[in-house]
């Protein structure tokens, strides 16, 4: 009977319970799209760090995290053939492939500047730096010999461009200096302008050669889910121990400072966010309930007289407070989807993040946890701006407010 | 020994710093199946005095026993259990619940007792042919007039089957004609059931039909006729 009556009492009222109803289903709709839009910025963030450089694993010598910096040439890994076979057996592994790292001068005869160099695999690199675009010339490509790509800031600091002869000087792995004569052969950029401004990529047997090594410091691990990483680094750590391997690896997360940062500052503010939606449902239903109570104060005090009891008026309006959270949690899922869907297909255009160069189109993420909180939300507050309203209409004095009958 | 007893019943309201005695040590004794009428002015304590025989306030000083139970001692939810189990009411102004169809507001009381759907159906429907609205029970209260309103109300009190009876100025809201009806159905449920009512009126008519009137002036009895 009170669900009856709790239902009908709602309807009574419509264009204020529609106010309500679509105050809840407002607040349900912008926590999915603004949640939904933040989720889709991480994982863009991530896959671009992770598909520009990062990889998902990075395979290293052990001790090379804690003294590669200062002896890099003391942590090579000798096999890289037969590490990458180890690791490239293992399920969600779509790619790995060798780098050697190292820095020097760039010349072009008239200027000279400072690098991070990259050796790569081209034909490997290529499938894991998807987020590596072309902006002049040709990548490397399997079979190049003294061919090289410069980041976009590097190759304007040179004025340099596609075609043009560069000298590359490094220190060999005995300290000696060692100098290759290069050509540009295109100009690339990713996601980090800081990257872009220094960074080279050259063949990575071009990388040996001027280093004087036969050896790669790094193996870097594409995967094809990057929710896989946790579970693949657990693999690859039982196989290299099993195998009696000498190695240590590192996921994307703990390399991509700036994605956690931005990440745990994004959270934040969806958390005020989160906070402000809560307020404006308690409030607007609050609004509602205290309406009705005014409204319906001689009801109240008749459905007591007729010996209802207190918790009987209470559970009352709790349940009104609830159908409306639960009608207005559903509205506003349902509507949250589709708006979510129709935004996604157009696409929202976005300005290069801090540090970054690339324009790029953001979505609206589907996250069935977001869809869960924002329903749970819908109705948590609904109930709980309800309680002072139904146990003010409680605490009626029966004889007062059947007065309001009259 | 009377179904309802008052001995000495006051009671206070505060207005600011003003204390109103509406009541002041009004006894009483009703016996069982009595058809009883409070009358008296505007402001005499006739709907004090009926409050505090449907368990709705508490009085100040003084006892009121309903079936031998001391009401000033008890608890809110205690009360409530008494006006559902032992207690009818008809307001004045129906107080009929606007979202409820008819049978849905005569069953009301049945709910709060719980019991089974189909026996509640049995019962409404039996109440509502007492009334003569069985026609009307999948209406709206106001798809309905005054008089078939007040019916609605009188159902809904009989529906539980209490020993007591309250109406308040049943028929102040009703024409002439509409109000002898309901006094009329009233006294003839009074007579068939047996269930003791007792009614604040300001209305004459009530003097050929009730059995016994009290009359209030400034919260005191001045007048209790049996005829």
């Amino acid at each position: 009977m009170y669900l009856r009556l709790a239902f009908r009492n709602i309807f009574r009222n419509k264009v204020r319970s529609l106010i309500t109803l679509g105050a809840i289903s407002f607040g349900c709709i912008s926590l999915i799209i603004a949640g939904g839009f933040i989720e889709n910025t991480f994982i863009q963030l991530r896959e671009s760090y992770i598909r520009s450089f990062l990889g998902h694993i990075q395979v290293y010598k052990k001790g090379f995290l804690e003294q590669g910096v200062a002896r890099p040439f003391d942590f090579m890994i000798s096999n890289p053939d037969e590490v990458i076979k180890k690791i490239t057996d293992h399920p969600h592994v779509v790619a790995a492939t060798p780098r050697l790292e190292f820095s020097g001068l760039l010349s072009t005869g008239e200027t000279t500047v400072s690098f991070i160099g990259q050796g790569v695999n081209p034909k490997w690199e290529n499938q894991i730096s998807t987020f590596v675009q072309l902006e002049k010339g040709e990548n490397l490509a399997e079979g190049d010999t003294y061919k090289t790509i410069l980041g976009k800031g590097l190759s304007e600091a040179l004025m340099a461009k596609a075609g043009d002869p560069l000298v590359l000087v490094a220190n060999t792995k005995s300290g000696a200096i060692n100098a290759l004569d290069m050509e540009v052969k295109g100009v690339f950029f990713t996601s980090s302008k800081a990257y872009d401004d220094r960074a080279l990529r050259v063949p990575v047997e071009v990388a040996q050669k001027l280093l004087h090594t036969d050896d790669i410091q790094t193996i870097v691990v594409l995967l094809d889910d990057t929710s896989e990483t946790d579970a693949v680094i657990a693999g690859l750590n039982e196989r290299f121990k099993k195998d009696g391997l000498d190695l240590e690896v590192k996921p994307w997360y703990d390399m991509a400072d700036f994605y956690t940062k931005t990440v745990d500052l994004y959270k934040r503010q969806f958390f005020v966010l989160k906070l402000i939606i809560g307020i404006v449902v308690v409030l607007s239903v609050f609004n509602t309930m205290n309406m009705a109570i005014l409204e319906r104060i001689g009801e109240v005090g008749t459905i007591m007289a007729l010996g209802t009891k207190r918790r009987g008026v209470v559970t009352l309006f709790l349940l009104e407070g609830l159908i409306l959270g639960i009608v207005g949690g559903v509205i506003g899922v349902a509507s949250g989807y589709l708006l979510a869907m129709l935004i996604s297909y157009i696409g929202i255009p976005m300005p290069p993040p801090p540090g970054a160069t690339i324009y790029w189109t953001a979505q609206i993420e589907m996250v069935p946890a977001i869809f869960a909180f924002a329903f749970v939300l819908a109705i948590v507050t609904s109930v709980v701006s309800s309680c002072y309203p139904a146990i003010k209409a409680s605490r009626l004095e029966i004889a007062e407010a059947l007065r309001h009958n009259i | 020994m009377g179904i309802i007893k008052i001995e000495k019943a006051g009671k206070n309201f505060s207005l600011g710093k003003t204390i109103i005695h509406a009541l002041k040590g009004v006894s009483l004794e009703i016996g069982k199946g009595e058809f009883m009428a409070i009358v008296g002015p505007s402001g005499s304590g006739k709907s004090t005095l009926l409050n505090l025989i449907g368990c709705i306030e508490r009085p100040s000083s003084g006892t009121v026993m309903i079936d031998g139970t001391d009401i000033g001692s008890l608890s809110p939810d205690e009360l409530a259990e008494i006006r559902s189990s032992r207690l009818g009411f008809i307001f004045q102004s129906f107080n009929l619940l606007p979202v409820l169809t008819v049978a849905e507001n005569v069953e009301y009381p049945l709910h709060l007792g719980g019991g089974e759907k189909r026996t509640r159906a049995e019962k409404v429907a039996g109440v509502l042919k007492e009334v003569g609205l069985e026609r009307f029970s999948s209406h709206k209260p106001a798809e309905l007039s005054g008089g078939q309103r007040q019916r609605v109300a009188i159902a809904r009190a009989l529906v539980g089957s209490p020993s007591i009876i309250l109406a308040d100025e049943p028929t102040a809201n009703l024409d002439h004609r509409t109000g002898e009806e309901i006094l009329n159905l009233m006294k003839d449920i009074n007579r068939k059931m047996g269930a003791t009512f007792v009614f604040s009126t300001h209305d004459p008519k009530i003097m050929n039909i009730a059995d016994r009137m009290v009359e209030l002036r400034d919260g005191e009895i001045t007048f209790d006729h049996v005829s």
